[in-house]
């Protein structure tokens, strides 16, 4: 991982886990420094969760669920619904998983997330299970969940396909992690990501003075790991993407009802152009359409708007896996947006919601950067005749 | 916690009639509770049922429409959709069990100040006897 | 008496034919119908103008992807007459678009089966084909209700279609693979296959449909049953709808709910923080993102009564909730306020647009 000094401290587990990290995050609540804490919590029903932002301590010991088996929303967007309207004085602490804290990230730079007054609290994570899972068999998923919060396993199949080779599934971010992967199994390690993570830490009365080494180092050989799955996966997705006639087979039972980009952390747009009035043109067009080709496939543009999807937010994708979660007809969608993303995110040398400092690659440009395209405009502008 | 229940009542007027109706109340030293929260909207037809589904939902403890007599409408008709829109969602509060008694439809003129008055204080009645609306403690909504 | 066209081939390929003799004698320009798109079975509606593009099409394949109300609402109004065969419940979505200005039926030629019911898209894509449409079949030709169809489709009652120009006989057919009658329901059906087979007098089954009405009416009585609200509505509220994601689906798949911004994604509902504040301060918890119960009660608000309970809505549910069939029970309520059925008759106005001054006196006092 990153090569910065890190310090964190230590707090004994009692139990459980999640109980343990209850009381912590109580305490936060007692200090005078966090107003909030956004967490998840099991819905009446108890087959999923929902944010629930909550200022009693009472309910974070006896209701959260501070790291769920499942995502059903991700915490990205939980955060924008507070802060899309600008910052108030509220001061927020909100778990959430990794690439929630990316996606998060990604909206701040988007103007989306204020976090000025936020706190983001991250943990190793082993990837979340399926949501449909969690429909199914809502005590079997949570207890799973557990198991491999408590085994320290981080390498299930049985996590969503993008978990299983998900790289930055660490410390990034986030004003404090909990290192789960850390060797010591009979203590949480909680580790400071930032000036604001310190004084939660030490808000919370925890002595923040050791460096954290077995947990880098272990943290390392997981990422090894992820990284080999990383290059196994993408080689079975290049196929599935390759060339027009396998990435519309691959997308060929899509409907066209845009689950995928509601439930995407980064497609903040309220209507998407894909719904837009832009997107459709008069109706005599599409029988007109129609008899150049023979026949048209409706609802129009399917393919469209997902290569549409990809030109705009790829850059930013943070692999979470909702899309595929939110797909009713089992498409792969989060598969082959992770692949596209990795490479479009290689283009500019960024990993989308890592830190929070760098602007989006859109957003700024260097004079002597991506040379490829230099020279293919290059090579064309030498089979044209000279100007003049 | 032993507190003693204030009901809040949001209370959407039309201009020409009840908010008119209101006022002459208040002119005429009438007292009615002060649960009631006026909202001015130019026509009763202004009020989209969604208005009332989010006040019951962020916690109103009752919801009360006003709009002139079936009729007198300034703009003809508009009372009428009211009419039907307050059915649709009737229907749907009943259907889903949900308090449908916490809304009310009221038509009063501009001249029936004490008709106001009346009708504030029996819905306050009504909503201080039904107890807190569920919604203002329910964190899942 | 209506007419009839009876041919010797199963529904299938007769309804096939017809599309392909109507495009080859330029009777229409164009068809709208199922087909699939590869091997693998998939499905989408395809608009085809030339009648070898056909070989692939399954217009009655009990499959529906989309609602077709919604792809009609695009290609419409047509100068250039189309013939188009949809599924009545897709049929009565399009024409309650078309009271909101959605799309016309002119040039348009509606071609609808009694309809057997659809298989949810997540059976379809995961299960065997070959055994799903043959069982499917098996039950729709012995007039039973196939149990593999959507849970909103048993409970049906409006199978047959209301406004179909022709109406291809399917429930309860016993020949279905070896005959196929078409109920020709209008002049411009009659004079459109004229020369496509010789027309008799002719109707559909009525004993056949009524028995297989009273079927369906029995499980319709079973699916409200089974969602019942609990006493306190606002907890069995939250019950069903409260692992919602937000996600939205449900609304765009909905034929009626047509609005390219619905009301629940505008900025009209957006809160500053420091009303998050507020509200905070006074339940101690709220949930994020807000507005979950909001917006399905205020889409019930502004579509129930127009609900054609197509199911579209619990197929593309990634939380598994019943939305279909709550807003099917809804809609059967408030539609029943004006005595009115969603997609019965494009020239009826939908509920919200008129009124009657004698109606309801017992509201408002």
């Amino acid at each position: 991982m990153s090569t910065d000094s890190k310090s964190g401290g230590r707090i004994p587990i009692e139990n459980g886990i999640e109980q343990t990290l209850r009381k912590v995050l109580k305490e936060s609540l007692k200090s005078d420094l966090i107003d909030a804490l956004l967490l998840p919590v099991k819905v009446p029903s108890g087959d999923s969760y929902a944010w629930i932002l909550m200022q009693d301590p009472a309910l974070v010991e006896e209701e959260a669920s501070p790291m769920a088996a499942v995502m059903p929303v991700q915490g990205a967007k939980a955060l924008k619904s507070l802060t899309r309207k600008g910052n108030g004085s509220l001061r927020v602490a909100a778990m959430m998983r990794p690439c929630e804290v990316r996606g998060t990230i990604e909206l701040s730079k988007l103007n989306q997330i204020n976090l000025d007054n936020v706190t983001l609290i991250s943990y190793d994570c082993p990837g979340a299970l399926p949501l449909s899972d969690m429909s199914d068999a809502p005590q079997d998923t949570e207890e799973a969940f557990m198991g491999l919060l408590s085994e320290r396993n981080f390498e299930s199949t049985a996590v969503k396909p993008v978990c299983q080779f998900c790289t930055e599934f660490s410390m990034g971010a986030a004003d404090v992690h909990i290192g789960m992967a850390d060797p010591d199994t009979s203590q949480l390690l909680l580790i400071s990501g930032s000036e604001k993570g310190t004084a939660f830490l030490s808000a919370t009365g925890l002595k923040v003075d050791e460096e954290p080494s077995a947990w880098e180092k272990q943290t390392d050989s997981i990422q090894k790991k992820r990284i080999q799955q990383m290059d196994k996966a993408f080689q079975t997705i290049q196929p599935m993407v390759e060339g027009f006639d396998n990435l519309a087979d691959t997308f060929s039972n899509c409907i066209g009802c845009h689950n995928c980009q509601s439930a995407c952390p980064i497609c903040y747009c309220r209507q998407c152009y894909s719904d837009s009035k832009e997107s459709s043109l008069e109706s005599a067009y599409y029988l007109d359409k129609a008899e150049k080709r023979g026949g048209i496939s409706l609802p129009h543009d399917r393919l469209m708007f997902h290569v549409g999807r990809l030109s705009h937010m790829s850059l930013s994708c943070v692999s979470c896996g909702q899309c595929t979660d939110a797909c009713p007809v089992s498409i792969p969608v989060a598969k082959v947006f992770s692949y596209v993303a990795a490479q479009t995110q290689q283009a500019f040398e960024y990993k989308a919601g890592k830190t929070a400092g760098e602007a989006i690659p859109l957003k700024e440009y260097k004079e002597d950067e991506l040379k490829k395209i230099h020279e293919m405009t290059k090579s064309a502008e030498s089979q044209e005749s000279p100007h003049e | 916690m032993g507190k003693t229940f204030n009901p809040k009542i949001t209370a959407f007027l039309c201009k020409w009639c009840s908010y008119t109706g209101a006022d002459l109340a208040g002119t005429s030293r009438l007292q009615y509770p002060t649960a009631i929260i006026p909202i001015k909207v130019m026509c009763s037809s202004r009020v989209d049922p969604v208005f009332l589904i989010r006040a019951f939902l962020k916690g109103a403890d009752g919801v009360l429409i006003g709009g002139c007599h079936p009729g007198d409408c300034h703009y003809e008709s508009g009372n009428y959709h009211t009419r039907r829109r307050f059915a649709i969602l009737q229907s749907i509060f009943d259907s889903l069990n949900l308090e449908k008694d916490r809304l009310r439809l009221s038509w009063i003129s501009a001249s029936e100040g004490p008709k106001f008055a009346r009708v504030c204080n029996e819905f306050t009645d009504k909503i201080q006897k039904m107890g807190p609306n569920p919604t203002r403690k329910n964190m899942f909504i | 008496m209506s007419k009839m066209l009876t041919t010797d081939h199963g529904a299938d390929k007769s309804v096939v034919d017809l599309l392909r003799f109507l495009l080859d004698t330029e009777k229409v320009s164009g068809v709208l119908t199922l087909r699939k798109t590869n091997t693998s079975g998939s499905l989408d509606y395809g608009l085809l103008t030339r009648s070898q593009e056909l070989d692939r099409a399954v217009p009655l394949m009990p499959v529906m992807p989309a609602n077709a109300a919604q792809s009609l609402s695009l290609i419409t109004p047509t100068q250039k007459p189309i013939a188009v065969v949809v599924k009545p419940c897709e049929l009565r979505g399009f024409v309650e678009r078309i009271k909101r200005e959605q799309g016309s039926l002119d040039n348009v030629l509606t071609l609808s089966p009694t309809c057997g019911g659809v298989i949810p898209l997540d059976t379809y894509i995961k299960k065997s084909k070959d055994n799903l449409t043959k069982d499917y079949y098996k039950q729709v030709k012995a007039g039973e209700i196939p149990e593999s169809i959507r849970p909103t489709c048993k409970a049906c009652e409006y199978f047959v279609p209301m406004t179909a120009d022709i109406t291809v006989s399917v429930v309860g057919e016993q020949n279905l693979d070896s005959k196929c009658r078409f109920i020709l329901n209008s002049d411009k059906a009659v004079s459109m296959t004229e020369g496509f087979g010789s027309v008799e007098n002719g109707d559909l089954d009525a004993k056949i449909l009524d028995d297989h009405l009273k079927k369906r009416e029995k499980e319709k009585k079973a699916l409200f049953e089974s969602i019942k609200f609990k006493q306190d509505g606002l907890d069995g509220m939250i019950d069903v709808f409260g692992k919602c994601i937000g996600c939205h689906g449900c609304s765009r798949v909905c034929p009626i709910c047509y609005c390219l911004l619905c009301d629940f994604e505008s900025r009209n509902f957006d809160q500053n923080v420091s009303l998050f504040e507020k509200e905070l301060e006074q339940k101690g918890a709220l949930r994020l993102p807000p507005d979950t119960l909001f917006f399905h009660l205020g889409r019930m608000s502004h579509m129930s009564f127009s609900c054609v309970g197509c199911g579209q809505c619990t197929d593309v549910c990634p939380a598994d909730i019943p939305v279909a069939s709550v807003f099917k029970k809804i809609g059967e309520n408030t539609a029943a306020l004006f005595d009115y059925v969603p997609g019965k008759d494009v020239n009826e106005d939908i509920p919200v647009l008129v009124f009657k001054e004698e109606e309801f006196k017992e509201l408002g006092e």
